[in-house]
């Protein structure tokens, strides 16, 4: 059964890529990272997720907030472009050092903030792509498996019945 | 009023947030959460409204340029937005023409494509045509073509319908190999020129060689002309422009191919002045094939909205016939070729989405648009009747609507240049339009009436849904009458744009007033190139390295 040595890596590598994710996100204004490879990382700890858990899992977690993230993520983007607003420029980046007792101070400013959301937009697409590819090929995997058994059972999800519906009232119009 | 050149952010901007505002809160409010996107996107589209006019005001009034330098990078570095009176003419039309087909589409769009996120892939194309309009180098310019064209494959395939998604493949791949040509053309620039900056390479290509000059020509017009589908590049649209609900084939039919236009314009103006000239024979050429086929080809179509989007490509003939005289005013002065193309353009935006938004209404009353099988409507729909019939014959030329100035100016440069193939084939193209309003005009409202569908509409038993259809289209007609009455100081403003676009050591000023010819960027792909070249020697004997070489 191979979803047990997915799940054995699982457990492993999702703190490990979660974190290497908060890294690139917090030095990408400077160096190579930023909110955009954050993302991939991010939604790749999530696919991690939907391999070894199964999708429907996943998608009960994360599933309603998807479109959500993506909103908040390009308006937290574009807020951070407004702010520059306040040195005279539109995207204009705005900087303060950020003094902490232990470390030594942390340069902090908008073009972070753009990033997070960057981070936001990239991560929530992505895990929604992964998601409806996974429901795809799930519902494939399902057809074989009813044309082999030939059962005649119907599997269509609520999903499916929906969208059947809606394009059923579009037709009249 | 001092306008700052932070307003230019406005147009991509506000679409943007308020698309992403509806998306954060897409959960939240029940029943009700469709009239909160409907007031959300409507304040929107009125915000970039006021700005565009703003806009259009300080530099076609004015004569102004803005220069926006996002996040105060300088020009070849950051992201560059210019707007001069030909942008913000395109603007302010566009977000005119958004705003006239709101009320249509939510009048008769149906709620499945409203939960589907209608709303927000609106005001993303609004944001990607605006972005284009704006964007002052060619990778962005390229990011924003891709933007409207991701927004506008959804709102042509949401709902998917078997037809819809047929004509939506056809029109991705399409594009998508325009874009794709486009952004070879984008690393021609690169690779020879070192900038991506548009005012660079307009100011790097004076010294470039003559072949890259061509063959980075080429491939503009080859991209850009297949954006604005002009002749042997325009399948994409007659493909596609019939299978999605009426009021996203009006907005595609009012603003998709002007940003081809657009960039044909700005490119032409800017990059190859001097192939307007060396080039004329070509460019009037495809501008008359265009209008000719684009016209003969809509007489040939059995449904409406088939017609119409025929007529989008002969009107796309006459921009580039525009184009292509407007260094040529032997008497005149000069750019009155490219000031006719720009009124022609705004009577084009303003009349067509008048047009496709009548023939929608038709549609739906009908159930059908297939002219053979209905008839009759002018009993029923008088007021519909009568503004089918004010949009059809100002779009076919007839005065005192703005079809007949922006025409008439159009064939009296064509006809001081000496052109008059080109313009005896406009005067048969403007006929052929005629001959087809009619057609349309007959079919669709004379005769008995003909229902060819028993199923009973549901939208058009609610009154206001009625208006809200009917309204916008009354407006245009009257921007369409209004421009036809005053078309005198319209001329003159957009004689002023004309010659605002085609100063561009004005545009290279303004957008780096330092000019740095040769900067870290600029010399890096060269010296790699020699490089490789004395690694080489024999890829130096081929023709196309030598001039490249020899031109530093």
């Amino acid at each position: 059964m191979p979803e047990l040595y997915l799940r054995l890596l699982n457990r492993i590598l999702t703190p490990i890529l979660l974190l290497l994710a908060f890294y690139l996100l917090f030095r990408g204004h400077n160096l190579p990272g930023g909110g955009f490879i954050a993302g991939l990382m991010a939604a790749s700890a999530i696919q991690l997720q939907i391999l070894s858990r199964g999708h429907r899992r996943v998608r009960r977690t994360f599933g309603p907030y998807l479109n959500n993230g993506i909103g908040l993520g390009l308006a937290v983007a574009i807020c951070a472009g407004f702010a520059g607003l306040l040195e005279g420029t539109f995207f204009k980046g705005i900087w303060f050092n950020l003094d902490l007792p232990l470390m030594a101070s942390i340069k902090l400013g908008t073009p972070v903030v753009f990033d997070l959301g960057v981070f936001l937009v990239v991560a929530s697409f992505t895990t929604s792509y992964l998601l409806g590819l996974s429901r795809v090929s799930d519902t494939a995997a399902h057809r074989r498996d009813e044309a082999a058994s030939r059962s005649g059972y119907s599997t269509a999800g609520p999903d499916q019945a929906d969208r059947g519906v809606a394009t059923g009232t579009r037709a009249e119009s | 009023m001092a306008v700052s050149a932070n307003l230019l952010a406005v147009p991509v901007a506000a679409p943007l947030l308020t698309a992403a505002l509806i998306l954060l809160f897409a959960r939240w409010g029940g029943r009700r959460r469709i009239r909160h996107q409907i007031a959300l996107t409507t304040l929107a589209l009125c915000l970039n409204l006021a700005a565009t006019a703003i806009l259009f005001q300080a530099t076609a009034g004015r004569g102004e340029r803005f220069v926006l330098q996002l996040g105060d990078w300088s020009a070849p570095f950051g992201i560059t937005f210019y707007g001069d009176g030909l942008s913000a003419t395109l603007l302010l039309l566009t977000a005119l023409v958004a705003l006239a087909v709101y009320p249509f589409a939510v009048a008769t769009i149906d709620y499945h494509r409203d939960r589907m996120g209608f709303h927000p892939l609106y005001l993303f194309l609004l944001m990607g045509v605006n972005g284009a309009f704006l964007s002052g180098d060619l990778f962005n310019l390229y990011v924003f073509f891709e933007v409207l064209l991701m927004a506008s494959f959804v709102l042509l395939t949401i709902g998917a319908q078997p037809a819809q998604t047929n004509s939506g493949i056809r029109y991705v791949v399409l594009n998508l190999l325009a874009s794709t040509i486009f952004l070879i053309a984008a690393g021609v620039a690169y690779g020879t020129l070192g900038t991506l900056n548009m005012a660079q390479i307009a100011q790097r290509l004076t010294m470039a060689s003559p072949a890259v000059r061509t063959v980075f020509a080429g491939l503009l017009l080859v991209s850009f002309g297949s954006k604005a589908a002009i002749f042997p590049l325009f399948f994409w649209l007659p493909a596609s422009y019939h299978t999605p609900p009426p009021a996203v084939t009006a907005l595609f039919g009012g603003l998709l191919t002007k940003v081809g236009i657009y960039t044909l314009f700005r490119s032409f103006t800017l990059f190859f002045p001097e192939l307007l000239v060396s080039w004329q024979p070509i460019l009037l050429t495809i501008s008359g094939a265009t209008m000719l086929v684009g016209a003969l080809g809509a007489l040939a179509q059995p449904g409406i909205r088939r017609v119409l989007s025929f007529h989008i490509i002969s009107h796309v003939g006459f921009m580039l016939m525009g184009l292509a005289v407007a260094q040529s005013g032997n008497r005149l002065a000069v750019g009155f070729g490219l000031g006719a193309a720009v009124i022609y353009l705004c009577h084009h935006m303003i009349i067509k989405t008048a047009l496709i938004m009548a023939g929608g209404a038709v549609e739906l009353h009908m159930g059908s648009d297939r002219l053979a099988s209905i008839g009759g409507l002018v009993t029923r729909q008088p007021l519909l009747a009568f503004l089918f019939f004010m949009s059809a014959i100002s779009l076919a030329g007839v005065p005192p609507f703005s079809g007949f100035v922006s025409k008439l100016s159009l064939l009296q440069i064509t006809l001081d240049t000496r052109h008059w193939f080109v313009s005896g084939i406009s005067l048969f193209a403007s006929l052929l339009t005629m001959i087809n309003m009619m057609r349309l005009w007959r079919e669709s409202f004379w005769g008995d009436y003909n229902r060819p569908s028993r199923v009973p509409v549901r939208i058009l038993q609610s009154r206001i849904r009625q208006q809200l259809m009917l309204t916008p289209v009354a407006v245009l007609v009257l921007l369409s009458l209004a421009l036809g009455i005053w078309g005198g100081p319209a001329f003159q403003l957009s004689m002023k744009v004309a010659q605002q676009a085609l100063d561009r050591e004005a545009y290279i000023e303004a957008v780096s007033p330092s000019s740095p010819i040769s900067t870290p960027g600029a010399e890096q792909p060269l010296v790699s190139l020699q490089a490789y070249f004395s690694d080489h020697p024999k890829a130096i004997s081929g023709m196309t390295a030598r001039p490249l070489l020899e031109s530093r």
